[in-house]
């Protein structure tokens, strides 16, 4: 199937360069203290983040850092047939140890000793990238929360297929059976802190594709970056400053 | 779950005694509601409804199914409810289990009426398409997204909101069989039905509170009941179903008395549920 048209453009009238449409909203739950908003096309996640507070179970606490935690939970009319999975099957597990990872690596936990910060997504529509669009919500449901950061972690895909790099796949082009790239970066720092990949790729073609994917988060932190400065704006004038 | 001084809690008990509760309200007063209908787009109808900070998904899916052999002439509804950890950390892992089972159970017994289907906000005979063979399941799941008190009523609302925004497929019979043998069908992917929504009930609960009872309880309000009573009223004034929760017991005069409120407060709810339902399809069809 070709999923690339002679035009040079996707089935879904994208450019093979060109991101999803991206969403974000903060300030979502309002009884978490960060919450957010994030959607990649069809894809839509909420996160929230309680903490830092007390860590509730005592045997966990460290006396020199923080507690992170993370649950990924999908909601039972987020995928296209309607799946009733018990809660904690091992794809989500995976996710929420990768969120975890990823979170734990830019958040200064050595500020909080003795406390916990529990972060906590839930998938309302799945599409391609939840992994993606959970890392970018739960950057910003942290960054509500305001607890201290090294950087923003971003995270994008991007996959090759009719010998194209693509950005962030979509459902259609996820399922033809390229690989799929994920990336984390800190776009401050310039730092990659996850990278996932199926399925086999040349090295020098990986190299393209890993850039890409770069390339897409640095632009999703720079939406994000937006994003925040808007909120704090309007923070500011809600405040009469 | 709601960590509260007692200054606080005699705050909270003293302003509903003298009928001012803490966020302004009267006792009979609700929160202002807010519907959003077709928030997902996978589902054949859905709705987010906000009540305060109290957030609510709903979403009805249809699955063709085979009947069951004791009641051939009706379809089947299932309602799910889920307690999403982001509403509250003591939902992670299992922890909103008990919850979500108590809120599932509540709302099948308010909306769906009895084993025989009477009484039911949704007629389950209008989703058979051959008797006997083949129906409509309909699963309506709810996801509790921010949790500030008086989850039922909000689901309820949202459950009522996501129906009236559900196109069913219309399906013809492409070819009679006879027998045992399923007989094809053609889903049609143009022409949808439409459910009758006007005799979904509303869900009123009373929350008491000291000598009072007040509607529409937020969280720290809800810490401080003795008991509660959920009531749920159709249109017509008529009683679909009831639970009580809580562990005081109840004078049965007293219980009377709250249902003749509830079903006062019921007729103020539904129709500013109802105006909200209609505002929000519009704004939905204009986008």
């Amino acid at each position: 199937m070709e999923y690339v048209s002679p035009e040079g453009l996707l089935l879904d009238g994208r450019r093979p360069m060109e991101m999803r449409q991206l969403r974000a909203e903060i300030g979502t739950v309002a009884k978490a203290d960060g919450s957010a908003v994030f959607e990649m096309g069809n894809t839509k996640v909420i996160a929230a983040v309680y903490g830092p507070r007390e860590v509730q179970n005592r045997s966990q606490q460290m006396s020199d850092q923080a507690l992170v935690r993370c649950e990924y939970s999908m909601a039972n009319f987020s995928t296209g047939d309607r799946m009733r999975k018990p809660k904690g099957d091992r794809r989500s597990t995976e996710i929420s140890l990768v969120i975890r990872q990823t979170m734990e690596a830019c958040i200064l936990t050595h500020l909080m000793p003795r406390s916990q910060i529990d972060i906590f997504v839930q998938v309302l529509q799945a599409d391609v990238g939840t992994r993606s669009a959970c890392i970018n919500a739960a950057s910003l449901a942290l960054a509500d929360a305001g607890i201290p950061m090294r950087d923003i972690v971003t995270s994008c895909s991007a996959g090759y297929l009719n010998s194209t790099p693509l950005l962030d796949l979509n459902y259609v082009e996820d399922s033809a059976g390229g690989a799929d790239v994920t990336v984390g970066i800190l776009p401050k720092l310039d730092k990659v802190t996850l990278l996932q990949m199926d399925a086999k790729l040349p090295l020098d073609i990986f190299e393209n594709v890993m850039g890409l994917a770069i390339e897409g988060c640095k632009a999703v932190a720079n939406y994000i970056r937006e994003i925040l400065l808007e909120n704090t704006k309007q923070l500011e004038y809600r405040r009469g400053l | 779950m709601v960590g509260l001084s007692a200054g606080e809690k005699h705050f909270i008990q003293g302003g509903i005694a003298q009928d001012l509760r803490s966020d302004g309200r009267k006792r009979l007063t609700y929160r202002s509601i807010y519907v959003e209908t077709g928030v997902i787009p996978q589902a054949h109808g859905s709705a987010r409804v906000r009540l305060g900070a109290t957030d609510v998904i709903a979403s009805v899916k249809a699955e063709l199914g085979r009947p069951s052999g004791l009641q051939p002439d009706k379809g089947k509804i299932a309602i799910f409810v889920d307690c999403s950890p982001t509403a509250a950390p003591m939902f992670e892992g299992r922890g909103g289990e008990e919850l979500s089972t108590e809120l599932s159970v509540a709302l099948q017994r308010c909306l769906l009426g009895g084993k025989s289907g009477a009484g039911a906000g949704i007629d389950p005979a209008s989703l058979v398409v051959v008797e006997g063979k083949v129906c409509w399941d309909l699963y309506i799941d709810g996801l509790v997204i921010s949790s500030d008190g008086n989850l039922l009523d909000a689901l309820a609302a949202a459950i009522k909101a996501a129906l009236s925004n559900t196109g069913i497929p219309k399906v013809d019979v492409a070819a009679e069989t006879t027998g045992d043998e399923q007989p094809e069908v053609n889903i049609s992917d143009e022409e949808f039905l439409q459910f009758d929504t006007s005799g979904i009930p509303v869900i009123v609960t009373l929350t008491k509170v000291g000598r009072h009872y007040i509607v529409d309880a937020t969280s720290e309000e809800e810490s401080q009941m003795s008991s509660a009573v959920s009531i749920s009223i159709n249109r017509k004034g008529h009683i679909c179903g009831l639970t009580k929760r809580g562990g005081a017991g109840l004078d049965p005069s007293i219980i009377l008395d709250m249902i003749s409120v509830a079903k006062h407060v019921s007729e103020q709810l539904l129709n500013k549920l109802d105006s909200e339902i209609a505002a929000a399809e519009a704004s939905d069809e204009e986008s």
